[in-house]
């Protein structure tokens, strides 16, 4: 294959492509996060009112070490009830799952392209 | 280009290698076990209990201990390839020579990222202590926590910036103070020396498994946090004395290390918190160490566990800074980035264009978005690098198999750590999908697009033959 | 004013200091050294792994 001479960049190309490289990355960051798509927030299914040690289901070993941390039944109670929601579909699973093999396939691809390149230029077609 | 011009001052073929500038060759293997050791070991006081939250105690340890396995193979892996590849820039090099362009860029962006959010995290953290112990010596208004953010970073940067024997010297120290913390917290709390608060079975009763099975993959998503950054060892390999011994030896000491003080913090936590406040890392157990120490009720141990937390902060941003900003270094010399960042100080020795480009990238980071998105964004990135590993070893084995070059260090077991690797990344896949699924969707949309930038736009400003720089003989089946 | 203000105060004042000095000391070694110099570092100069790799097939 014939030598590849690249192009040399100038300040001011190399200076858009800085500029370029750090609005994708603070976009992807901050997007999910203006769209309020973003985070897994715990939330309490069932308050219980006046609460007690027992009603929010702890023996009494539990609530003396929530008492030695300054907490009583009140100011523990979201705290202590606030749970993760686990359910899911299956479409989105398969979306996710979808995107990361497309991500693999795509970067495995390209990289074979270029990889060839530079393998037969380094070491001469044989 | 000219190489040499007698008349002028400094390039006149006197320098250190001539005229040229490299990276110093200066540290020894403590200092590779401080890299990798002192960037994760954050990760033992604060972020690893989310995992606690996510599906209990018992999911925790599983998860605790699943991520270990997790991060044994990829320690092996790395140190094999490492061992042979020994450059800055670490798996961006190696993805370069085994797998190909496209891949090195996006697993040299993973690094960059994955530790500039980890930094980012890490100058929060440090932040919220000043202000917990301003609260707690009395001061009445609530602190200003963003000079204290910023100083981190700065700081850091600065040391960096002068020179990396420093640097990782100053990271061996509060490393091993911040390990050896843990121990005496273990020693002190478990009763193993007697006078123990562990209380196991009775915090745990009824409490067992409170999501169930789906709990324990959950937790696999802050399972990671036990260990993330272990693998940058390998950044160091440029300016080690002797690469071949020192980072395979550096990192399996590491690791091993990791994997005793994973162990210890989630023993005498678990032990002393109840799981709800432990696994709740913003409104709860903020740094559970911290907390461990303070229900002990001894002074010495709080103070002793406080310094420990922002030691461990301080290393591992100090770390992250290194090795993102070695990574950001070997991109641009190869003009993977622009050029401009490929220079090295003729004084200090160090990438330090790359150094002073990544402060206010922190520090937008750490000053603009909230800690659990950040560290997610961080895991993000290394979980998609640990992905990459797999495939990089088995490519590796095949197109330069055991006898065709000289390895440092030869990995057992192979492809069996490589097929572990794959499968314990694809339920964190699974488990970051169950919480944070927009994120990873967004990010690897991210990524695609960089991608598709870096291929027809980019590359054409790369020398083709040139970047594969390994004396290596050509790749079988090309 | 107690305290931690003054400390507020110091950790600006350190930070800056910190900033600029890096931002100088950038400034001078990009003025007194030629562009050449300074991106001389080339990957893979390795010299004492270099010589052990031989191919044995």
């Amino acid at each position: 294959m014939a030598h590849y001479d690249p192009p040399k960049q100038g300040k001011a190309s190399q200076l858009i492509d800085v500029v370029v490289l750090v609005v994708l990355t603070v976009g992807a960051l901050f997007v999910p996060l203006w769209l309020g798509m973003a985070g897994a927030a715990k939330s309490v299914a069932t308050p219980v009112e006046n609460p007690t040690w027992e009603a929010l289901g702890q023996t009494p070993a539990q609530a003396a070490k929530y008492e030695a941390l300054g907490y009583d039944p009140a100011s523990a109670h979201d705290l202590i009830l606030a749970r993760f929601d686990y359910s899911f579909s299956f479409g989105a699973l398969l979306t996710m799952i979808a995107v990361i093999l497309l991500y693999y396939f795509l970067i495995l691809r390209f990289s074979e392209v270029e990889y060839r390149e530079v393998i037969s230029e380094k070491f001469g077609d044989k | 280009m000219t190489d040499v011009d007698i008349t002028s001052k400094t390039m006149d073929g006197m320098g250190p290698h001539g005229t040229k500038v490299g990276l110093l060759r200066v540290l020894g293997p403590a200092h590779v076990w401080a890299l990798g050791v002192g960037i994760v070991l954050v990760g033992e006081y604060m972020g690893w209990n989310f995992a606690v939250g996510k599906g209990g105690a018992y999911a925790a340890l599983i998860a605790c201990w699943f991520a270990g396995i997790l991060y044994t193979c990829v320690a092996m892996i790395d140190s094999e390839v490492t061992s042979t590849v020994a450059s800055a820039g670490g798996q961006y090099t190696q993805a370069k020579h085994i797998v190909g362009p496209l891949m090195a860029f996006n697993v040299g962006l993973y690094l960059v990222f994955a530790y500039t959010m980890l930094e980012a995290a890490n100058a929060i953290t440090a932040g919220y202590l000043f202000s917990v112990v301003a609260t707690m010596s009395g001061h009445e208004a609530a602190l200003d926590q963003r000079p204290f953010i910023i100083l981190v970073i700065m700081f850091l940067a600065w040391l960096n910036y002068r020179g990396v024997l420093a640097t990782l010297t100053f990271n061996l120290v509060i490393t091993a103070i911040a390990f050896v913390a843990i121990l005496v917290l273990f020693l002190a709390t478990s009763g193993v020396v007697g006078g123990g608060i562990m209380e196991h079975a009775a915090l745990f009763e009824g409490h067992e498994m409170p999501y169930g099975w789906i709990g324990v993959l959950a937790a696999m998503h802050f399972g990671l946090w036990y260990y993330l950054g272990i693998e940058g060892t390998t950044q160091a390999a440029e300016e080690v004395r002797s690469p071949a011994r020192a980072l395979p030896f550096g990192t399996l000491a590491g690791i091993m290390t990791l994997l005793i003080a994973a162990t210890l913090t989630w023993y005498v936590c678990s032990g002393a918190l109840p799981w709800e406040f432990l696994g709740d890392g913003v409104n709860g157990s903020v740094a559970p160490l911290f907390d461990t120490a303070r229900l002990s009720g001894s002074n010495a141990l709080i103070w002793l566990l406080g310094i420990g937390t922002l030691f461990a902060t301080l290393a591992s941003a100090n770390g992250c800074i290194n090795d993102a900003s070695r990574a950001w270094f070997a991109m641009g010399r190869d003009k993977y980035l622009p050029g401009w960042f490929g220079a090295v100080h003729p004084k200090y020795r160090t990438p330090y264009r790359a150094i002073v480009f990544l402060v206010p990238i922190a520090l937008i980071f750490a000053l603009g978005a909230p800690l659990d998105q950040v560290i997610t964004f961080s895991i993000l990135s290394g979980l998609l690098g640990y992905t990459f590993m797999p495939l990089n070893i088995i490519m590796f084995r095949k197109k330069w198999p055991l006898n065709s070059i000289k390895r440092g260090y030869e990995h057992p077991f192979h492809p069996l750590p490589a097929i572990t690797l794959l499968t314990l990344c694809a339920v964190t896949f699974f488990a970051v999908f169950l919480g944070y699924g927009t994120q990873l969707v967004a990010m690897i949309g991210f990524y695609i697009v960089v991608s598709l930038w870096f291929h027809f736009w980019r590359y054409r400003f790369v020398n083709r033959g040139a970047q594969f720089t390994m004396p290596w003989p050509k790749p079988q089946g090309y | 004013m107690d305290l931690w203000n003054w400390l507020e105060y110091a950790a600006w004042a350190l930070s800056v200091a910190f900033g600029l000095h890096m931002l100088l000391d950038w400034l001078k070694t990009d003025s007194s050294y030629s562009e050449d110099v300074l991106t001389s570092s080339r990957e893979g100069e390795l010299e004492a792994m270099a010589e052990e790799h031989k191919v044995k097939s």
